[in-house]
């Protein structure tokens, strides 16, 4: 363990022992960072050992000293004790900043449990229910002497019950899983034709599972088959015999990590830019001792290892994640071997932001946050170099800090993946095509360094914008928009894509898309307004916009257009709010802005405003909009999809 | 193992500090404790003496130094 790590080791016990560690909290965070990112053991003791303490401190003591403190609601059941996922989960949760408040059921009750609205883990009302499923929920039901047909149909029985089950809604996101075939079943059969038939019959099982996350936007599977390869054993057959523990602590840290991540996801906080050190960590060599020549990307053990590196870094970009260079490093060399260097698989274009110089790397970190338009919360910045790191987790603890040894590369692409910082619910176009979005917005900033005013600049960029009803494929980014959006985001309303298709299909509600467009390319699916009718008013519950559009007026236009729907609809007043969070203060003024008067504050500095209709918005200049609202009174069959209109086939995406 | 080393291993794992006295309380006088906690014990004292315990026997323990007892005291 490196002496990062048993500082913070340490640190976090002598909290413990001192009894502060309720009041200190706001610390763990970044201890459990410091703990898990510098440990070379996997899974990490420590780590193990701090959600021990932390689960027995419980929410409610860190409530009591910070009642601020995100704190979310897991139900968690399923076939066998569970008790022991509690800590690994409250430590998981600890490191993505969140308060875990368990609900735990009794062991096999969870088919009661989720089929019962009255149960109480209804009651408890969680936002995500882990029903974590073993292998004895199938061999459970098959008596000895059993065959491999008997398990088949058993395994029919368990998927037809859990596909039941995860059609009742209530307990918020249901997290299954794939079940494990441990050996010591498969093994019981002599023959290998028998053991082929369960393997297949087995695999048809975890299949249907599976297939119920692809089916049904409120269920998440998680697979295991990936996990158990990295832990030492699926169960000791000690504990699973004398205290029902069917998963080992190692299994069930893991499936904890999985769990934080998507429970990061659900909260909006997916990483979105992977910040890259160079020497060490993306090439072999150091550039400015080594030149061009010297560093080394392919051929011989280490070369391999760090093309494999370079190509799994590639993978992730193709997916939405951007990619940035933090290098301590003459600027023109390292563009030049951006450029040039024949082996290297990643190109200048691949990056948004490229930062080398000898400037500390906290600057370099944050000049890259602020080019691409970000909080630093949504780097993750990879290095090998254990001060730098140590640098930047100093100066900005909200960065994620993934550490890599020069001395054996072979292991980047596993620190690099041992946690899902990107982890979202599903890739949208818009996610793949994001390194071009940023790379049209540099060439937006060299218009606008051009052109004299600001006016200049939005009637040079004849921005268009297109408002329909999200048609169904465009269901799962307004909700990544909803998730991901922190700055303009009204009353940070948070919507997973089974939330936004209800809205979708309340026939009081209505749901907007809003895609943009400029001279400079095609911005996609940007923003969102969900609203719905209350009598006479058309209430806006929140609105979202990406922070790349900011400034183009498109909001102005979207309130324009919205206000003259509500009053073409028969409306008397158009409603809206605005919840302050940590990240939305500069859409405070948005209502104000645009002829809405303010209603009775509120205490928790919620602030309502209504539009009387009798004075409508100024027309947002420069901006050209397309508003397709057909349908709005149809039944909900089909809820008409984007279409083109003439000469608009720029604003599809 | 030294009653020593024994309670070092349990304060690092659990996280709670006994004194020896402690040893001989039964569990359900111990501040603090959890039954679940038995299973942690269990990984981490074969990690660190690399001798396989009876499990069913520390599952049945009520106190410490029946554990104690069963990793070999010295």
């Amino acid at each position: 363990m490196s002496e990062g790590a048993r500082r913070a080791g340490e640190e976090l016990a002598a909290l413990h022992a001192s009894g502060r560690l309720a009041e200190r909290y706001p610390e763990v965070r970044g201890l459990l960072a410091a703990l898990d990112e510098e440990t070379g053991e996997w899974p990490p003791a420590a780590l193990r050992r701090a959600g021990t303490v932390l689960a027995r401190l419980g929410h409610e003591a860190v409530l009591a000293e910070h009642p601020d403190t995100p704190c979310v609601t897991v139900g968690i059941t399923g076939s066998f004790t569970l008790q022991t996922l509690v800590a690994p989960l409250t430590a998981q949760l600890a490191r993505h900043g969140l308060l875990l408040r368990p609900h735990l059921t009794g062991h096999g009750q969870f088919a009661l449990q989720l089929s019962d609205p009255s149960s109480e883990l209804y009651r408890a009302a969680p936002e995500v229910t882990l029903c974590v499923l073993d292998a004895d929920v199938v061999f459970g039901r098959v008596p000895p002497p059993w065959t491999a047909a008997d398990v088949a149909a058993a395994a029919g029985e368990v998927a037809a019950l859990v596909e039941e089950l995860a059609g009742v809604q209530g307990t918020g996101r249901l997290v299954l899983n794939t079940v494990p075939l441990p050996r010591e079943r498969a093994a019981q059969l002599v023959d290998h034709r028998s053991r082929t038939e369960l393997a297949i019959a087995w695999r048809a099982f975890n299949t249907r599972l599976l297939e119920l996350g692809l089916r049904d936007p409120h269920v998440t599977v998680i697979d295991l088959e990936p996990l158990l390869g990295s832990v030492p054993r699926l169960n000791d057959p000690r504990t699973a015999a004398y205290a029902g523990t069917a998963m080992s602590d190692e299994l069930l840290a893991s499936y904890a990590r999985e769990v934080g991540h998507l429970v990061r996801a659900m909260r909006g906080q997916t990483a979105k830019c992977l910040v890259l050190d160079l020497d060490g960590t993306l090439w072999d060599g150091i550039l400015a001792e080594d030149g061009p020549a010297g560093i080394t990307m392919a051929g011989g053990y280490r070369g391999a290892a760090y093309q494999s590196f370079q190509r799994v870094v590639k993978q992730l970009a193709a997916q939405g994640p951007l990619l940035a260079v933090c290098s301590k490093n003459d600027d023109s060399a390292v563009r030049e071997a951006l450029r040039d260097h024949p082996d290297l698989l990643l190109r200048p274009d691949d990056f948004v932001s490229v930062s080398a110089s000898w400037n500390p790397k906290p600057e370099g970190v944050a000049a890259i946050a602020r080019q691409i338009g970000i909080g630093v919360e949504s780097l993750v910045f990879v290095d090998d170099n254990h001060a730098e790191r140590g640098l930047v987790r100093m100066a900005l603890p909200e960065v994620t800090v993934v550490a890599v040894d020069a001395a054996e590369p072979a292991l980047h692409v596993e620190r690099l993946l041992a946690d899902g910082w990107f982890t979202t619910f599903e890739v949208t176009g818009d996610d793949r095509a994001r390194t071009a979005r940023y790379r049209a917005e540099a060439a937006r900033d060299g218009f606008r360094s051009q052109v004299s005013s600001a006016g200049d600049y939005l009637a040079g960029l004849g921005v268009r914008v297109a408002v329909t009803r999200p048609g169904p494929a465009d269901i799962a980014r307004v909700a990544q928009l909803t998730q991901r959006t922190n700055q303009f985001n009204l009353t940070t309303e948070r919507l997973d894509p089974a939330a936004v298709a209800r809205r979708a299909a309340d026939p009081d509600g209505l749901v907007l898309a809003v895609r943009s467009a400029d001279r400079f390319g095609e911005d996609g699916l940007v923003g969102a307004l969900f609203a719905r009718w209350e009598g006479a008013a058309l209430v806006v519950d929140n609105m979202v916009l990406s922070c790349r559009v900011l400034g183009r007026g498109i909001e102005s236009a979207v309130l324009h257009e919205l206000v003259a729907h509500a009053r073409d609809g028969g409306a008397r007043a158009v409603r809206g709010r605005f919840r302050p969070s940590p990240r939305n203060g500069k859409v405070r003024d948005l209502y104000p802005d645009h002829g809405f008067a303010p209603v009775t504050p509120r205490d928790d500095g919620e602030a309502a405003y209504e539009h009387d209709l009798t004075d409508h918005p100024h027309p947002a200049p420069h901006v050209t909009m397309d508003w397709r609202l057909e349908g709005q009174t149809d039944d909900r069959d089909g809820i008409p999809g984007p279409r083109t209109a003439g000469g608009r086939a720029v604003l599809q995406s | 193992m030294t009653e020593t080393e024994f309670l070092d291993l349990v304060r690092l794992e659990v996280g709670l500090s006994f004194s020896p006295d402690d040893l001989v309380r039964d569990f359900d006088e111990l501040p603090g404790w959890d039954s679940v906690y038995l299973l942690k014990l269990i990984s981490a004292l074969e990690g660190e003496s690399g001798r396989r315990l009876p499990v069913a026997e520390v599952m049945e323990a009520r106190r410490l130094a029946t554990i104690h007892e069963l990793v070999g005291a010295s």
